[in-house]
């Protein structure tokens, strides 16, 4: 039996610009799967409806899941042979859904005034109307023996499988500088995203986080370790929920000062069996951490 | 829309919205709550045990430890940069972590330690001077260096980094190859340079070629200059780089990233040939007479 969580917090840096949270979060247990969802608004100047694209995106990815659940048993014969033409689909819908809500959203309320004086008319002509909704959006879906995953945009996802590893499946996509972030408004979004396809593995619990989350953390072995705690603490989540809320309010507040969402998804049954297992690892990445601390602080010269 | 269309799926009409419903165990979708101090709780935590980075600023000094910089000129680098680590401390402070890593290139470069440190942890190794100036093949090293694949590979954001290199002479080997090779990185392009030529043989040219600019040049040629110079290269070079002139907040105006660069880099080289023409030349030895 699955179940989960999901947390935004607001970052001290949207608060001191007076803007609204640009994330959001969800996860949803069904029958015999789970899906985790994070997204997170651009934020800038033109895309000033980013706070409801990021809603609209992880409301639009649990109702393409849904739809692509309803026969799950369908889904789940074909998936090893064709997972990644399902996988696509799923990205579609997606994209299709979210395209439907925004359309739907800007007909019930057009621009204001108020949002249009902050450009030319020129300048606000050429932003494409869906731009003003712009937003990342990282997902995972696990069922019984497999788990997969999309993204588009900045963002991560952490699993630990049946050994309690805490792994990112897919390849860690920091923006270069340079570049413009991939959206969920981008015209050819839907042939932006990354996946992953995890076939045949038991899943203890699988993590989505914007890139607020990532960013807290001063190596990317201490952000694995960081999910490797939350999992060992999960057996007691209602006590220890709290204390992730106010964790992340504290990485957004002395970290970057960005939005942070986390949303997790776990196997309740996996999660008890293997509980001593993580806790090994806790302790092993303990210890690897001490290592590493002492191998950085010996001097060359 | 231009999207590509696919069908419509069933909406879920229970799809529970509720900004302030964490962690429920069925469905949410949230928004994050209006930030409250008085949830605040950190003691007891478990998550404490990885800690919570900002923004970060990796200042790299690249020193000529050639045979040329044996003695007081060493003797007194030694001292300055093991002055100057509490000031640099103080940059870093409030809203960022700054980092310091240290390329020694004479007969061969080497790394002081084998990764930035940050500057809370970091200890002066003194140097010692022999061998002949490779500057060529410190460039290809910083470059090599300079990456999200090695030493910026930190998830937290960084700065563009500062690069503050030190020389007392004439390359002795094809330092224009290393540098065509380092003028290609990103960080080298957007980072903030200074240089500090020290005694009669440092040629201001090259050190211009390798910062872009001569207002970001200074010289020293005395003891007592060294020290001044230091200090302000470094301490104004990391007060600049770190401060945030970064623009994803700000929705009025929004500046490019070469915008923000050319901006740093200028203000760099205005204060540092401000406080540079404040110094007084003292009455310390030049290092180019007596030995």
């Amino acid at each position: 039996m699955f179940n989960g969580f999901s947390h935004s917090v607001m970052g001290a840096s949207h608060e001191k610009t007076n803007l609204v949270c640009q994330d959001s979060s969800a996860f949803k247990v069904g029958d015999h799967y789970a899906v985790a969802v994070v997204a997170d608004g651009h934020g800038s100047k033109k895309h000033f409806r980013s706070h409801l694209g990021s809603k609209f995106a992880v409301e639009a990815t649990i109702e393409a899941i849904d739809r692509f659940y309803e026969d799950r048993e369908a889904l789940e014969a074909n998936l090893p042979a064709n997972h990644k033409l399902i996988i696509k689909n799923i990205e579609k819908q997606i994209i299709s859904n979210w395209n439907k809500k925004v359309e739907k959203h800007l007909a019930e309320n057009p621009v204001t005034d108020e949002e249009k004086s902050k450009f030319t008319p020129e300048e606000f002509e050429a932003i494409p109307p869906e731009s003003y909704y712009g937003s990342t959006l990282v997902a995972g879906i696990s069922g019984d023996n497999y788990t997969f995953g999309v993204q588009i945009g900045d963002g991560s996802l952490v699993a630990l499988f049946e050994d309690g590893r805490a792994v990112m499946p897919m390849e860690y996509n920091e923006s270069a500088p340079a570049n413009v972030t991939a959206s969920v408004c981008n015209s050819n979004a839907a042939s932006l995203f990354s996946s992953f396809y995890a076939p045949n593995r038991k899943l203890i619990a699988l993590y989505g986080s914007t890139d607020g989350l990532y960013t807290s953390f001063g190596s990317e072995h201490d952000f694995l370790d960081y999910h490797t705690i939350i999992t060992s603490q999960l057996v007691n989540i209602d006590t220890f929920k709290e204390i992730i809320c106010n964790n992340l309010t504290k990485r957004s507040r002395f970290g970057t000062e960005d939005d942070i969402s986390l949303s997790c998804i776990y196997n309740e049954n996996l999660l008890k069996d293997r509980i001593d297992l993580v806790n090994k690892r806790v302790t092993e990445n303990k210890k690897a951490a001490a290592d590493r601390k002492a191998a950085m602080l010996e001097k060359n010269v | 829309m231009s999207n590509e269309h696919v069908t419509e799926p069933e909406v879920n009409e229970n799809l529970n919205v509720s900004p302030l419903d964490d962690f429920d165990t069925a469905e949410t979708v949230s928004p994050a709550p209006v930030s409250d101090d008085s949830i605040l709780d950190f003691d007891d935590d478990p998550l404490s045990a990885t800690s919570v980075s900002k923004k970060s600023l990796v200042i790299f000094f690249l020193i000529d430890t050639s045979g040329s910089m044996k003695g007081k000129k060493m003797g007194e680098l030694n001292t300055v940069m093991e002055e100057l680590i509490p000031e640099i401390r103080r940059v870093g402070e409030a809203d960022t972590e700054v980092k310091v890593a240290v390329l020694t290139f004479s007969t061969e470069v080497r790394w002081m330690y084998s990764t930035p440190i940050p500057i809370e942890e970091f200890e002066w190794a003194r140097l010692r001077a022999s061998g002949v100036t490779s500057m060529g093949a410190a460039f290809k090293e910083l470059n090599h260096r300079m990456s999200r694949n090695s030493f910026l590979n930190s998830p937290s954001l960084s700065f563009a980094p500062v690069i503050f290199l030190m020389t007392d002479g004439y390359p002795s080997d094809d330092y224009k190859e290393g540098l065509r090779e380092l003028q290609t990185n990103s960080w080298y392009k957007f980072g903030l340079k200074a240089a500090l030529g020290i005694g009669q043989e440092a040629n201001d040219n090259i050190l211009a070629e390798f910062t872009g600019s001569k207002d970001t040049v200074v010289h020293a040629y005395s003891g007592g200059q060294l020290a001044q110079m230091i200090k302000i290269i470094a301490v104004t070079s990391s007060q600049i780089g770190s401060k945030s002139m970064t623009l994803s907040d700000d929705t009025t105006h929004e500046l490019g990233e070469e915008d923000v660069f050319a901006a740093k880099q200028k203000l760099l080289g205005q204060q540092i040939q401000e406080l540079v023409s404040t110094q007084t030349d003292g009455d310390d030895v030049p290092f180019d007479t007596g030995w």
